[in-house]
């Protein structure tokens, strides 16, 4: 598998070389997401490795401290309040762009994907002054709505890869059998493009919860969210409580992460 | 026009009116979305272009002194008709507090002006009348120049190029002409130069780096290849702002790789590597990564094995079947991977607001800056739009290059 | 032609057409059209295939009785009311998708019961009508497996129990056994006949299998181009093709050129490329002159006996490839001014044959049909 069993002794010697510099490479990417973990046990308010004493009181500074509670509170929120509406937006414009009808598909695909192109800066920016004219800066409303548009290429792409894969026929067969066209959709469209339905959910959900720019300008301390808290604390005076926010953050994602790999495996199924 | 003519027309009509329902229908699924990004997402974009070139401030405070300074020929002092409705609208300005504001604005392009006109209002508001010619000159010779009162005049436009101007490092002299501005304000090129080239840069680095791994996982046995895409799949996943923290961490003066450098003795003193520009590198290489090497690996998965095989079976040698069949094939990946790490670097923001040094902060920091700090709308708006205008151009190749209905998430 | 005649024939008893396309064309550009001029009457009970080469309309023309697709012009009587846009949920039409359609989501049961919950039928009576059509496919014990866990041609028999459920007049196949290997495919072929027979059904069917066809139907619609080129039982199609099309797909056959000179009665006289004399069948009214392809089965040629009877055509020619094929011989000759003649022999009275070697075959002028050319 790694080597052709034809490879001439040089080629055998660089093949060597370039597996062994990926691994190096895939160390790199791995890595510096695991020394966070380490340090947030750590007892000591300094960075460094080996930790000399385990504890948890980075930990209990973090559950007992009010700022952080209401971060994660208000991260939770924006999070699921875009989720839902990133998701509903996102899932009906793949149903319709994945029509073999849909006029100016391309055109019409690359505004969908914008947002994901578009500097975070302008997006964040633009929202400040333009949502500032209706009052909205500073409100969950605004954030929402521009967590919403940042999230929404995440689902298109998701549910429109799994519509690709998706036997028109079955739908043609639940209306050959009687069924009008919304009960084809939700007892035999829907249940069979879930997954991607749940992935897109799940980007989304992740898209929010994780973004830092938009939020930093478009909320104020009641309406802060747990990234900007931490780009704050960062940019102030990076402190061990940091260390335990964003060890929790991770663990957030990896459980996203393979929440998201069940489901595509159960999708290859 | 012949019976089959007609026919064709009628027929081609028919077609038509019967599609119209089918794609009406779809369309209408997108069309939730499409009004919701109209609203949240193009509408502040297109604000934004329109503060870039918003000039309200001259027009909103200097209304009377901008129909008096109509008839001005230009050349000389204004008359005291000028000057009387400069006194009246800094009257009230003075007691809309809008006086600050106009200051600001002038400033911009003759320094000093903000002090002038601020003092001006208060000696206006002291004053027991006309005539003003004489006062205002009294407080500075500038009040006579005719290069303030073409500038002034000039500001009374809705629209102003000058943040445009300025944000490209030109400037548009009194008389109307665009010269380079030079020195110590010729601040903006650098900053679009070095994002481009940080940006370069990390794009280089995520293809030497990554095409590699690409190709290792394409070769690896399924069990490790799956452990190895986990690797990489798994710090897309991780937020931005943990990674970034990680390396804040990782790069600091008393940090990991210090220690490890200088338990290695490979250097005996602690580097300085936050904030600086290798340490910003590093960190966007890190996130940047994985983008580079899906679309890559995408690539290469779908070219057969066979491929390398015939190559050598009809004499090529192990470097000439790679470079001269392989490579070539993987080039769509590449372009896409690149074209896809190089746009997402230009916008980049948080990670050198916290990795990176002064001399490593980029366009999207200095938008920041000039929104939070310099409350300079205009100068934020009008970079934001030289850097949307360089996205945009490079998102467009890879439109053309790639297409929008190729990128897939892991 | 041929068919326009069997057109006007159905169109004298329209109390038997259960489905009637009349002037039907199907366009998605408006530029080219996919079906083109359709004229086909579907009778009450019987068992229609659409056969022809991918690419050549009947699949639309079966989607289009579906309610999948519209009509671009013409109109589409389904029991004598227009149904063009009747969508297909009301059309009341048993559909059996290729690749089957089966829910992946629901188990078989739940599947077969899916069309019983839009007619109002639940409960005992619907679990009683899904056990009864599972029953008929010889499926009552799988009910609780889903799809997945199912062979092919269980599948095939689930999509079958599916589209019969509801009791349809009509039901629709499109290529149903294209993804099945060739035993099944036979084994099924016979079971949906004998259910199409015993349910007094009407069916139409997509294939491009021609054997397909010829085994199952009533009459066979030859798709090509858009239009049907013969509309006909299969034993006509076989032995009556209207055009050179048919003749070639549909078998093997020679198609030889030649020109009319006169008439013996229904036998048109024709001159071949080497001067010989010919006689065949022909419908045609050309008059002399006229090119034509003369069209001879291979397995209608023989060697030629030692009698020299007036009622065969005889030709002359040197072998080029001799292939033995177990039960036959395949002579390919060169005869008839340079023509490739292939003729299938039983492999008993071949002799020793070796390219190169001058043979004289024979067939008989009622085997012999002219060609439009």
């Amino acid at each position: 598998m790694w080597l052709p069993s034809y490879a001439t002794p040089s080629e055998r010697l660089l093949r060597t070389l370039v597996v062994m510099l990926a691994v190096a490479v895939l160390l790199f990417l791995i890595a510096p997401l695991f020394i966070i973990v380490p340090l947030s046990f750590s007892k000591d308010p300094f960075f460094t490795l080996p930790v000399r004493e385990y504890s948890l009181r980075w930990y209990e500074d973090f559950f007992g401290n009010a700022r952080w509670m209401t971060a994660i509170f208000n991260s939770a929120v924006a999070a699921v309040a875009t989720t839902i509406l990133a998701t509903t937006l996102g899932t009906l414009a793949a149903l319709g762009i994945s029509r073999p009808d849909f006029p100016a598909r391309r055109l019409v695909m690359a505004l969908l994907i914008s947002p994901m192109i578009v500097p975070i800066v302008i997006v964040a920016v633009g929202s400040y002054l333009f949502f500032g004219q209706f009052g909205l800066t500073n409100t969950r409303t605004g954030l929402v709505l521009a967590h919403t548009a940042l999230a929404t290429p995440f689902v298109v792409i998701t549910v429109t890869a799994m519509l690709s894969t998706y036997d028109t026929n079955l739908t043609r067969a639940a209306l050959s059998l009687g069924a009008p066209p919304t009960a084809a959709f939700f007892r035999v469209t829907l249940p069979n493009i879930m997954p991607g339905v749940v992935s897109g959910a799940i980007f989304a959900f992740a898209t929010s919860f994780d973004e830092v720019v938009v939020a930093l300008f478009m909320t104020a301390a009641e309406q802060r969210t747990l990234p900007v808290q931490m780009f704050s604390g960062i940019r102030d005076q990076i402190n061990p409580t940091i260390m335990a926010a964003a060890t929790l953050l991770l663990a957030l994602s990896i459980i996203l992460f393979f929440a998201l790999a069940m489901l595509t495996r159960r999708r290859a199924r | 026009m012949t019976a089959v003519d007609i026919d064709r027309i009628n027929i081609f009509m028919a077609v038509r009116r019967a599609a119209r329902p089918a794609r009406r229908s779809a369309f209408s699924l997108a069309l939730p979305l499409l009004a919701f990004l109209a609203v949240a997402f193009v509408a502040p974009i297109l604000y934004l272009l329109v503060t870039a070139v918003a000039n309200p401030e001259t027009r909103e405070v200097l209304p009377r002194t901008l129909v008096a300074l109509q008839d001005w020929d230009g050349k000389s002092a204004p008359d005291e008709r000028v000057y009387a409705a400069l006194a009246e609208d800094l009257k009230v300005a003075k007691d809309n507090s809008t006086a600050a504001l106009l200051g600001k604005r002038l400033n911009y392009e003759i320094s000093g002006m903000r002090s002038r006109v601020l003092a001006a209002a208060r000696m206006v508001e002291k004053s027991d009348g006309g005539p003003y010619k004489e006062k205002f000159v009294q407080l500075g010779q500038e009040w006579a120049s005719p290069e303030t009162w073409a500038v002034i005049r000039r500001d009374g436009a809705s629209f102003t190029p000058y943040y445009l101007l300025t944000a490209l490092d030109l400037r548009q002299a009194p008389d109307g002409s665009i010269e380079r501005v030079h020195g110590d304000q010729a601040i903006f090129l650098d900053v679009l130069g070095r994002t481009l080239f940080v940006a370069g840069l990390v794009t280089l680095f995520t293809l030497l780096l990554g095409y590699p791994v690409a190709y290792v996982l394409t070769i690896a046995p399924k069990a490790i290849a799956g452990i190895m895409m986990l690797m990489v799949l798994l710090p897309l996943w991780t937020s931005l702002l943990v990674r970034t923290t990680a390396w804040v961490v990782l790069l600091q003066s008393d940090g990991i790789i210090n220690d490890i450098l200088l338990g290695l003795h490979l250097t005996s003193e602690k580097l300085q590597l936050i904030f600086t520009r290798f340490g910003t590198v590093t960190a966007m290489t890190h996130i940047q990564l994985p983008f580079t090497i899906l679309p890559i690996y995408s690539v290469m998965r779908a070219i057969p094995a066979t491929q390398l095989r015939a190559a050598r079976s009809l004499g090529a040698g192990p470097s000439s079947a790679f470079w001269r069949v392989y490579a070539p094939q993987t080039l769509p990946g590449v372009v896409a991977g690149c074209l896809m790490t190089f746009i997402l670097s230009l916008g980049y923001y948080i990670t050198p607001a916290l990795v990176g040094g002064p001399r490593d902060q980029m366009v999207s920091n200095f938008i920041s800056v000039y929104i939070n700090r310099d409350l300079n709308w205009g100068l934020a708006a009008s970079l934001g739009v030289v850097l949307l205008v360089v996205t945009l151009a490079i998102y467009l190749l890879f439109l053309r290059l790639v297409g929008a209905d190729k990128i897939k998430l892991g | 032609m041929n068919f326009s005649q069997r057109r006007s024939f159905a169109a004298d008893k329209p109390i038997d057409a259960l489905v009637r396309f009349e002037d039907v064309k199907k366009s998605y550009d408006g530029v080219n059209f996919v079906v083109k001029d359709l004229n086909l009457d579907v009778r009450r009970g019987e068992f229609l295939t659409m056969l022809g080469p991918s690419g050549s309309g009947k699949t639309t023309t079966l989607m289009m009785l579906g309610g999948f697709e519209r009509p671009t012009l013409g109109r589409i009587l389904l029991d004598g009311r227009p149904v063009e846009r009747l969508p297909p949920e009301k059309r009341n039409i048993g559909f059996v998708f290729q690749n089957y359609a089966l829910f992946p989501h629901m188990t078989v049961a739940e599947n077969v019961a899916f069309p019983l919950r839009y007619r109002g039928i639940s409960g005992p009576a619907a679990a009683a009508k899904v056990r009864e059509a599972l029953g008929r496919v010889s499926l009552d014990t799988l009910g609780d497996r889903r799809p997945s866990q199912l062979s092919g041609g269980q599948q095939q028999r689930v999509a079958l129990a599916r589209a019969l459920v509801f009791e349809p007049s009509l039901v629709l196949m499109d290529e149903p056994l294209g993804a099945l290997d060739k035993q099944l495919r036979e084994r099924m072929q016979i079971e949906i006949k004998q259910l199409q027979t015993s349910l007094g059904i009407t069916m139409v069917y997509v294939t491009h299998d021609q054997s397909e066809a010829l085994t199952m139907s009533d009459r066979i619609a030859v798709f090509h181009d858009g239009r049907i080129q013969q509309l006909a039982d299969p034993e006509t199609l076989y032995n009556e093709p209207a055009n050179r099309f048919v003749a070639s797909f549909i078998g093997e056959n020679n198609t030889l050129s030649c020109t009319l000179m006169g008439r013996e009665g229904d036998l048109g006289i024709v001159r071949m490329a080497d001067g010989s004399t010919f006689k065949a069948g022909s419908s045609s009214t050309s008059g002399t002159g006229a090119e034509f392809s003369l069209s001879v089965r291979p397995e209608s040629i023989a060697l030629a006996g030692s009698g020299a009877g007036t009622d065969v055509n005889r030709m002359t020619g040197t072998v080029r490839d001799v292939f033995f094929l177990g039960d036959h011989m395949r002579l390919s000759l060169e005869a008839l001014g340079g023509q490739l003649v292939t003729a299938r022999i039983p492999a008993r009275r071949v002799g020793p044959f070796a390219p190169g070697d001058a043979v004289t075959l024979e067939c008989n002028v009622r085997d012999c049909r002219l060609l439009e050319a």
